[in-house]
């Protein structure tokens, strides 16, 4: 279907079918005119712009609207957004997957800023069609300006006049596009269209969703994954509590996976019993009649699952006699072998980690004789349509999704586990359940970003650059685990290249250069997580050029410059980044320089980032005062949004450099909670200083791409500061207390 | 006996047990829901809200301690937003994902009410809520902003 398809109806029904909050049956009925399948004017000149990517916090309610009012010509004032589901135009494809309708990948603005301007620049187009017939002049002498059509006389009529003749007329696939030099909107730092309602409490999260009707559910899972449900022995108890409904067995799932139905390959098959829920009509009742539940699970086949036995398997993965070759150039063992007692050897350990959003994980479901409509925080419409689908035994296009903002998701919401889950609730009641998982539920059963080990072996030239280096990554593969069609298949096995995303694929100078991969499969449910596999393959990586840069006693802001010189774009932003932090004029700060090119999936974006971090003594060490952050996004589309992107990424990823680890005991997560998983507070965070560079390029991804080099950055300060190296995340706590 | 209190000025009346916590109440049968559930335990500050003029996490405050007390949400902070901190708050564009963002903006509302021109050190020992999205940049600035406004 091409993108601008549509159906030419006096409605606005379609575009308002996924409002951000609707009370079942009641569909609020405006009359609008459906332009395009993105745009619906109304008659009084309203305009809604549909949004297809959820609001995860990235920016997306603002920054893709502005691309269509942009080349609608739009009164950005009297605009509405409204989240749109359904058509095949919404699906972007994700590497070699089918199409799908989902938030990830920083893809969003790359992905569809072609498709936008055509939507905004062919409703424009029929505008000025009708507006020429009803002059009865030619369409050459008609001008769009902020919701009018202008002819040469000055006359003008708004869009709201023209809907209704401008929805009959066929659109063009091929409209006249803007010149860039006339885009009022796109490149504009706008404010965020979703600011006052998250300032006034109006902003409806997936947790505040109401329905008629509707139940609320408390749920307790086994703490072991591949545990099960053995005995509930108060259940009549429970059901006579007050507003007490139901309890409720939920079936384990299988669905953070590629296929709806298949099961995580090391997680034991269905069918299988691992939560209990309590149904009530208050969650809070719920909450305290399943603290009086007395529930007992069993551990299931991996019971033993411990950080102690994932860290020794680790560390047999980098010791192991061969890992399976990602990339290969000169003769890397040759050298390394021959000239054995040169090496240069890192080894570096990174545990799995929570997303922790701060809505913890909730869906409401209504389950109605086969068909079944979801409300909720979903990052991925299309996933969690298949999801339902599969579960219920339905088409996904029967399965009815309605996409409330979301709390924070950085990859967790588009898992469906949750969802599946009120689904359950809902069929077993018979009436609509919001199903609200505790912050310990939520922490013990995310969906973890893998672990992951490093070991690096180099020898220098006799200039004290790389002559070969051996860059090995062993750890729980993602890919492996959640997207087996993903894996690049070599004689020696599975390549999963998100594991040495960062290195593999830079443009650093490296005559002999193997890149390998060991993936050490765990029983242990595991997603994407914003900036995926670059935050330890980076910090590996640039923690092991800093390595070589001080053996080799150069500079390494100069050792880098030399190693990409044959890359203008990295360049540019080493030196900004570097400038900016008045690299080499250093008194009494410590500072660290790290790079990374950020390459979306199946090569879709390249977004070139350089960061300084600066430490500074205070009282009892050393302290995090500014991090200077260089970004070529090629043309950023909301610079309001892409510095909040800057600002709130660098925050996160000293987050997980510093604080996050999950560690496993008896088959299950061991933390629970902030005060074991704890999050940077406002204490902590330094101030930020973006540099964004002009770009001719169209707009990069950006939403993960500044985490990454923050950690091996920090690092090299810490380094400068203390003479200490660091090489697992998170940092041990001492880490700030200064020696000299 | 039911619990008695008023909710942005309005009487507001429970009765059932004395111990649930008022983030639910509040939520649930007076269907304010702008204050948020983080953690459940005190530590994020998602569900703060004022108990007279007074900053506290009612994820962990029974409903029994509202008793005659003035509970002020985020919806009865201002009429139309125009509290001093959440037109800094809207200025400088703090809110990403938005959902500690009530709890951020009750919380430095009431820092304002004791320190009128915050220094950063105070910001710092006062805003103990936690942003995983990490808005701290901005909601410090705002912070600094609304004490101007004020
Ligand atoms: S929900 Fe109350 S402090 Fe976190
Ligand atoms: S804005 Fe997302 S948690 Fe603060």
């Amino acid at each position: 279907m091409s993108p601008v398809s549509r159906r030419c109806v006096l409605t606005g029904a379609a575009l308002t079918a996924a409002s951000l909050i609707v009370p079942i049956g009641g569909r609020a009925a405006e009359s609008n005119y459906e332009i395009t399948d993105w745009i619906a004017i109304a008659p009084s000149g309203e305009v809604t712009l549909g949004l297809s990517q959820p609001e995860v916090g990235q920016g997306s309610y603002t920054a893709l609207p502005q691309i269509l009012a942009d080349e609608l010509d739009a009164d950005w004032q009297r605009v509405k957004v409204r989240f749109v589901t359904g058509k095949a135009a919404y699906k972007i494809a994700f590497r070699q997957e089918p199409p799908a309708q989902k938030e990830g990948a920083s893809m969003s603005t790359t992905a569809l800023f072609g498709r936008l301007r055509i939507a905004g620049a062919a409703a424009r187009d029929v505008l000025i069609r009708a507006a020429a017939q009803q002059w009865n002049v030619d369409v050459a002498q008609c001008r769009s300006e902020n919701g009018f059509i202008i002819n040469a006389r000055g006359e003008r009529l708004s869009y709201g006049d023209l809907a209704a003749a401008a929805a009959k007329l066929p659109l063009r696939s091929d409209p006249p596009l803007k010149d860039k030099r006339r885009f009022h909107l796109i490149g504009k730092p706008l404010p965020r269209l979703d600011t006052v309602g998250k300032c006034d409490g109006s902003a409806v999260f997936g947790i505040d969703v109401m329905v008629p009707g509707m139940l609320n559910a408390a749920i307790k899972t086994a703490r072991a994954f591949t545990g099960q449900v053995t005995a509930i022995k108060n259940e009549a108890e429970i059901l006579k509590m007050p507003g007490v409904h139901a309890v409720v067995k939920l079936a384990a799932l299988a669905i953070a996976n590629e296929d709806a139905g298949v099961q995580h390959p090391q997680l034991p098959n269905l069918p299988r019993h691992n939560a209990v829920c309590v149904v009530a009509d208050r969650f809070w009742q719920a909450n305290r009649a399943l603290d009086a539940l007395d529930v007992e699970f069993d551990g299931g086949v991996a019971a033993d699952l411990s950080t102690v036995k994932i860290e020794a398997m680790l560390e047999a993965g980098l010791d192991a006699e061969q890992g399976v070759t990602a990339l290969e150039r000169g003769e890397p063992r040759q050298i390394l072998k021959e000239r054995a007692a040169a090496v240069i050897e890192r080894r570096f350990l990174l545990p799995h980690i929570a997303h922790a959003p701060l809505e913890p994980v909730n869906a409401t479901a209504s389950y109605k004789d086969g068909a079944v409509e979801v409300w909720g925080p979903v990052q991925s419409v299309s996933a969690c349509q298949e999801a339902v689908a599969h579960a219920v035994g339905c088409a996904a296009d029967a399965v009815e999704v309605n996409v409330t903002f979301l709390g924070g998701s950085f990859g967790r919401k588009i898992v469906p586990d949750y969802v599946l889950q009120a689904v359950q609730a809902s069929k077993a009641v018979g009436r609509p359940v919001k199903l609200i998982r505790s912050r310990e539920e939520d922490m013990q059963h995310d969906v973890y970003r893998p672990n992951a080990g490093g070991r690096f072996r180099a020898v220098l030239d006799d200039r004290g650059y790389p002559l070969a280096v051996q860059a090995r990554v062993a750890g729980q593969s993602l890919f492996g685990a959640v997207r087996k069609s993903w894996l690049d298949h070599t004689p020696e096995g599975a390549c999963d290249e998100s594991m040495v995303d960062g290195i593999y694929n830079q443009s650093y100078r490296l005559p002999h250069f193997l890149v390998e991969t060991v993936d050490t499969p765990l029983p242990i449910p595991v997603y994407f997580m914003r900036s995926v596999g670059s935050t330890a393959a980076v910090f590996f990586w640039e923690s092991f050029i800093t390595e070589l840069a001080q053996r080799a006693n150069i500079d390494q802001y100069a050792y880098r410059r030399n190693l990409l010189a044959n890359d203008p774009l990295a360049l540019r932003v080493l030196d900004a980044a570097a400038q900016a932090s008045g690299w080499g004029t250093t008194t009494d700060t410590f500072r660290g320089i790290a790079y990374n090119c950020y390459i979306g999936r199946g090569g879709r974006f390249k977004t070139y980032v350089a960061e300084v971090v600066e430490l500074a003594r205070i009282a009892d060490g050393l302290a995090v005062t500014r991090v200077f952050c260089a970004v070529d996004p090629g043309l950023a589309v909301n610079p309001n949004t892409l510095r909040a992107q800057i600002e709130g990424g660098i925050g996160f990823a000293l987050t997980t450099a510093l604080k996050s680890r999950i560690t496993f005991a008896n088959g299950g997560a061991e933390q629970s909670n902030f005060f074991d998983y704890p999050l940077l507070g406002i204490d902590e965070m330094p101030e930020i200083v973006p540099i964004v560079l002009p770009s001719d390029r169209p707009p990069q991804g950006f939403g993960e791409v500044v985490l990454a080099p923050v950690a091996p950055a920090l690092a090299q300060a810490l380094l400068h500061a203390t003479g200490r190296r660091l090489d697992v995340m998170p940092f041990p706590e001492d880490a700030f207390r200064s020696r000299a | 006996m039911a619990v008695k209190f008023f909710v942005n000025g309005m009487p507001a009346e429970f009765d059932g047990p004395e111990e649930v916590p008022l983030l639910w109440v509040v939520r649930e049968h007076l269907n304010l829901t702008g204050s948020k559930f983080g953690c459940g335990i005190g530590l994020c500050g998602a569900c703060t809200m004022h108990v007279d003029g007074t900053a506290m996490r009612t994820c962990i405050m029974p409903v029994m301690m509202a008793q005659g007390r003035h509970v002020t949400t985020i919806e009865g902070l201002s009429h139309n937003g125009e509290h001093p901190v959440q037109k800094a708050w809207t200025e400088l564009d703090v809110p990403q994902c938005g959902y500690c963002q009530s709890g951020m903006i009750m919380a430095a509302a009431s820092l304002l009410s004791r320190h009128p021109d915050p220094s950063d050190a105070d910001i710092d020992r006062e805003m103990t809520n936690l942003c995983r999205c990490a808005t701290y940049v901005r909601i410090r600035a705002a912070i600094h902003r609304a004490a101007k406004l004020r």
